[in-house]
């Protein structure tokens, strides 16, 4: 007697057990009843029941779900191989569907990565590099000395038409359309990574090695040229201050120069008897001057000196 | 499943009890409840820290957020909590992983280039490491909306990261555009993370090192080189120039100033010259014949005695010259006589 109450009372249990099921916050559920689905999907969280042991149960997550894509190589329109790393966001919108077609989520997974790197792979081949790296038409910001420097080699961003948003846009929507009766709502696609493949790497590597090389002649050659320009202008500077104190200090001279010889021909060129007195002075002025020990003295007999001799001798 | 485990055994060991009579039924009844009860409070009592927000939920369900503090739940997992450090700041690296945070913190760089190594807009690549800082603000959506939220916020930081620089020049990534790229990233990271229903706030976005790829540095380095070497050259003509220029400009003021004292020195002279001759041409003037024969004399009394040789030759007398020996000796004075004698 006492065993079989025991045993309805463990039955009891296990089916009451297997009547209640929890349903959290993040999932949304299914039941099936001999494999077919019963009622709708039960997606707000709490205490449900179903009938046991005949009525099975299953989970999918309700919240917003992750897929990351493999690195793939692909080419672009212009030939240029990238590595390409996309993400995905999607949920599970309809549980039912979502069951029917894939069945559980690695079976979605695996359907994501067929529709979306599939969809990544057109849009690449589709566009130039350029497209996927920039997203708008933006002017780049440059600091003077480097605009200066490479005003001659490469400043500017080359223009795209469509760029990385939209080619975005057209990937999501081209596989949202086939993700659409697997029960799956995709909500983004965002290129995670681009890089350059190995080979193209070291051909970009040189490029930007060269274009190093040119702006850095271009500064060096600057520096020279500008030093050559700043000694250029001292040398005329200096010509020019000294050439004009030169001009100045020579006026200065001539206009003295000539106002001595003014006052000196005022003085001496009254008359003939001053101009003969000037003579004479300066002559003896000049004899004062020029004799000394050196001097041989030839005294003509003939000279005034000897004369005024004569003249005394003679009287 | 606490729930199942504490009961079971109440039920399935108390009609049991019989056929152990030597055991004190009372005292196991005692330990039993007991037992109970403290499983009761350690399931049902809880505290919250600090620097965190729970969440409770009853069979799944969200029902309340507690701040921190000593709180109470259903007990046997009919309520459970999920605690979310809401307050605490939340850092992600790219690029760069701290090794040993501290006074001088370690960073490893290693392993993470898929991270950093990007595309700029001029198609040139380029190695960005950052650091994004961030906060649980809606724990509810933290913890519901999104699965594996923390690698989804990653995936997102870094898309954004590469949408950005993607659009800048190279040179713009390495210097002037840092801050600008900082700033856009929170934006849009912020608008991301809103659209995605991540309950997160992202407070700071940071560059760290943002540097050339490694084979290209050295060429980056020669154009830093090359620029100082720019202003270098520059400088040493300028300071030539400098040098050379405000000298000559006094040069030139010395020379002008060296004029205008010959100026005033020759006019002086010529004046007092002048004046000179006047004084005496008046005096002249009363008594010319005298005032000459005696300014004559007077000169020769002064240069005769000077003269070392002196010779007095008659007018008659010629072929002087092969006579006198000029040799060795300053040979200038001959004509002075003639000159003196010339003069009237």
């Amino acid at each position: 007697m006492r065993v079989v109450v025991l045993a309805v009372g463990l039955l009891l249990v296990i089916t009451l057990g297997s009547a209640i099921y929890v349903v959290n916050e993040t999932e949304q559920v299914i039941v099936t009843q001999f494999g077919e689905p019963v009622g709708g999907p039960v997606d707000t969280p709490g205490l449900k029941f179903k009938i046991p042991l005949v009525q099975k149960i299953h989970r999918f997550e309700k919240r917003f779900l992750e897929w990351e894509g493999d690195v793939e190589e692909l080419p672009t329109k212009d030939k240029v191989f990238v590595l390409i790393d996309t993400y995905a966001r999607w949920r599970i919108d309809d549980p039912l569907l979502f069951f029917q077609r894939v069945r559980n989520e690695r079976g979605a997974q695996s359907r994501l990565d067929d529709i979306v790197d599939g969809e990544t792979r057109n849009a690449i081949a589709r566009h130039n590099l350029i497209e996927v790296v920039r997203t708008s038409n933006r002017e780049p910001i440059t600091d003077e000395s480097v605009f200066e420097a490479e005003s001659g080699v490469q400043a500017e961003l080359n223009e795209i038409r469509e760029g990385r948003a939209a080619i975005r846009e057209q990937i999501l929507a081209a596989a949202q359309r086939r993700t659409e009766d697997l029960g799956i709502e995709l909500l983004d696609v965002q290129f995670k990574r681009i890089n350059y493949g190995d080979q193209v790497l070291r051909d970009v590597y040189n490029r930007m090695i060269s274009e190093r090389k040119r702006i850095s002649e271009r500064f060096r050659s600057e520096g020279q040229g500008e030093k050559a320009k700043i000694l250029g202008d001292m040398e005329r500077e200096l010509k020019r201050v000294r050439s004009e104190a030169y001009r100045q200090a020579e006026e200065i001279r001539g206009r003295a120069d000539a106002e001595a010889t003014d006052i000196y021909a005022a003085a001496y060129d009254q008359s003939p008897a001053s101009r003969r007195f000037y003579e004479f002075l300066k002559t003896m002025e000049t004899f004062e001057a020029t004799v000394d020990a050196d001097t041989w003295m030839v005294l003509s007999t003939d000279g005034d000196f000897f004369r005024f001799l004569e003249d005394s001798g003679g009287g | 499943m606490a729930f199942g485990g504490g009961k079971k055994p109440t039920v399935v060991n108390f009609p049991e009890m019989p056929d152990l009579p030597k055991v004190p039924v009372g005292r196991i009844r005692a330990a039993l409840i007991a037992l109970v009860v403290v499983a009761v409070a350690l399931s049902s009592v809880f505290t919250v820290e600090p620097e965190e927000e729970a969440l409770v939920l009853r069979f799944g369900e969200y029902q309340r957020t507690l701040q921190p503090g000593l709180h109470f739940k259903l007990p046997f997992g009919i309520e459970r909590a999920q605690k979310v450090p809401v307050q605490r700041q939340l850092k992600q690296e790219f690029g760069f992983r701290t090794v040993k945070a501290g006074v001088r913190s370690q960073f490893s760089t290693s392993g993470y280039e898929d991270e950093s190594n990007m595309l700029t807009g001029d198609l040139n690549a380029a190695v960005v490491q950052w650091v994004v800082q961030y906060r649980v603000v809606d724990s509810y959506k933290f913890l519901f909306r999104v699965r594996h939220v923390e690698d989804t916020f990653g995936d997102m930081a870094e898309a954004i990261m590469r949408t950005v620089v993607g659009d800048r020049t190279v040179n713009e990534v390495l210097t002037v555009g840092r801050q600008e790229i900082e700033d856009l990233v929170k934006v849009q990271l912020q608008e991301l993370a809103d659209q995605y229903e991540t309950g997160i706030r992202v407070d700071q976005v940071v560059l760290q090192n943002v540097t050339p790829p490694e084979p290209v540095k050295p060429s980056f380095n020669e154009v830093n080189q090359a620029e100082q070497e720019r202003e270098r050259l520059i400088n040493e003509a300028q300071s030539e120039y400098n040098r050379a220029v405000p000298r000559a400009e006094g040069e030139a003021r010395q020379t002008i100033q060296q004029a205008e004292g010959y100026a005033i020195n020759r006019t002086n002279r010529a004046r007092g010259d002048a004046a000179r001759f006047l004084a005496l041409y008046e005096s002249y003037r009363k008594a010319p014949e005298v005032t000459r024969t005696r300014i004559y004399l007077e000169t020769m009394e002064t240069i005769l005695p000077r003269a070392g040789k002196k010779v007095v030759v008659d007018d008659d007398l010629e072929g002087l010259l092969p006579l006198l020996d000029l040799t060795g000796r300053s040979a200038a004075p001959p004509p002075s006589p003639q000159g003196g004698g010339g003069g009237e």
